[in-house]
């Protein structure tokens, strides 16, 4: 096993833990804030993983960029961009989860700041527990 | 019990990780790391920018927006109306006072903050229209610039305070209108092909194909623009801004006139 294998087999064990621990921040904490700071961390650790997807190994001998530098490109040209580019795709897919994450992001922090000017506060046991209040004396 | 569910809470994620774990390990998602790229990757971009056989290709270097604008549009506009949907139930929260000026009466920063800002905003601005307007060349796009833009207005109420924003030129209504033309241009330049040609293209057809004729056009002097990417582009850049700005403003009301909006509910609507 050399240091490239080793590297990058980290890269994708530590985002495993990152989405884990993420996963457990959106669970466990009742804080609606520190929720949603962990759900955006978890929607970035799953956007790189995709990123990471589409990665291939840079091999030695290519020092140019993966861009076309030829405005009408040869076959050569278009073979050899083939040789360094990665997969667009997941780019394209990840591209596409930000642009829906980063909506939802919007909705749910006016959401969280309209709840906090309501309640008084970001912690859904105690908002829970003044909601239960105002229905019982709804009720009663 | 706290402590008992603390404790579910902790050996969840980390079984979770151990069962992802083993099977990457053992190799589950190909050899790593990869050492070549998947063949429906090597087709997109081969066919990308492929000028000998323009049957498949899309004008654009850029295999990115390629695939986001053409090869894949009507997701990429599902995603723009979802975006949209988003910012609409942000604002009908917020319906009672989105037309007002907000109540603050500050003065903003010092001179010094406010005239490096004025210097750097016109940068952002420009920054943001060129990665919109070279979104077919170069890694960038409409939603990308979009949101660079956006960061323009959310300054200028830190640092000018909120009245220039509140009386300035780009009003609610003006900024609601030009978001609601660019998503209208996003649909009128997928159907115009539809249009053109009566109904011989299909929807979001960016170059000729095989048994229709019609096509944007592919470049501009010896420059690609990548046909309807262009366009495409330029009006999202447009909506994602505009969207942005009104979002922005929204969330920034200070404290008194956001809790206008809850006085409502002790009336019961």
């Amino acid at each position: 096993m050399d240091i490239k294998t080793i590297m990058f087999v980290a890269t994708i064990v530590s985002l495993y833990i990152n989405i884990g621990v993420c996963i457990y921040g959106v669970l466990s904490k009742p804080n609606l804030v520190k929720k949603f700071i962990a759900l955006t961390i978890l929607q970035d650790s799953i956007n790189t993983f995709m990123i990471l997807d589409g990665y291939r190994l840079w091999r030695a001998g290519l020092i140019q960029p993966p861009v076309l530098l030829n405005w009408s490109p040869t076959e050569e040209d278009l073979k050899q961009f083939m040789m360094r580019a990665v997969d667009p795709l997941p780019q394209a897919l990840v591209l596409t989860a930000i642009v829906i994450g980063l909506a939802a992001n919007v909705f749910l922090a006016s959401v969280i700041l309209h709840l906090y000017r309501h309640f008084g506060t970001v912690d859904v046991d105690i908002i829970g527990v003044l909601k239960r209040v105002a229905i019982s004396e709804e009720l009663s | 019990m706290r402590r008992y569910r603390d404790v579910v809470f902790v050996s969840l994620p980390i079984i979770t990780i151990a069962l992802i774990l083993i099977p990457t390990l053992l190799g589950a998602i190909g050899p790593l790391p990869p050492i070549d790229v998947r063949d429906l990757a090597k087709t997109y971009l081969y066919f990308t920018l492929d000028i000998y056989n323009k049957s498949l290709w899309a004008a654009s270097p850029e295999a990115v927006t390629a695939i986001v604008w053409d090869y894949r549009g009507l997701d990429t506009f599902y995603e723009t109306i979802v975006f949209y949907t988003a910012i609409i139930g942000c604002l009908a929260l917020y319906r009672e006072v989105v037309r007002k000026p907000d109540r603050s009466k500050g003065e903003g920063l010092s001179i010094v903050v406010k005239k490096a800002t004025a210097i750097a905003m016109l940068g952002i601005v420009a920054v943001g229209a060129s990665t919109v307007l070279h979104g077919m060349l170069t890694p960038g796009g409409g939603f990308q610039g979009g949101s660079i833009i956006a960061v323009a207005p959310v300054l200028a109420i830190v640092v000018f305070s909120r009245i220039l924003v509140d009386y300035s030129k780009i009003t609610y209504e003006k900024a609601i209108m030009l978001r609601n033309l660019s998503i209208i241009g996003i649909a009128l330049t997928a159907l115009a092909p539809l249009i053109i040609s009566l109904g011989n293209a299909f929807i979001f057809q960016n170059q000729v194909k095989a048994y229709t004729t019609f096509s944007y056009p592919s470049s501009i002097l010896d420059v690609f623009m990548g046909g309807s990417l262009w366009f495409l582009n330029l009006f999202e850049g447009i909506a994602v801004s505009m969207a942005f700005f009104i979002a922005f403003k929204v969330l920034l009301y200070t404290e008194e006139t956001s809790k206008e909006v809850l006085i409502g509910e002790d009336y019961g609507y």
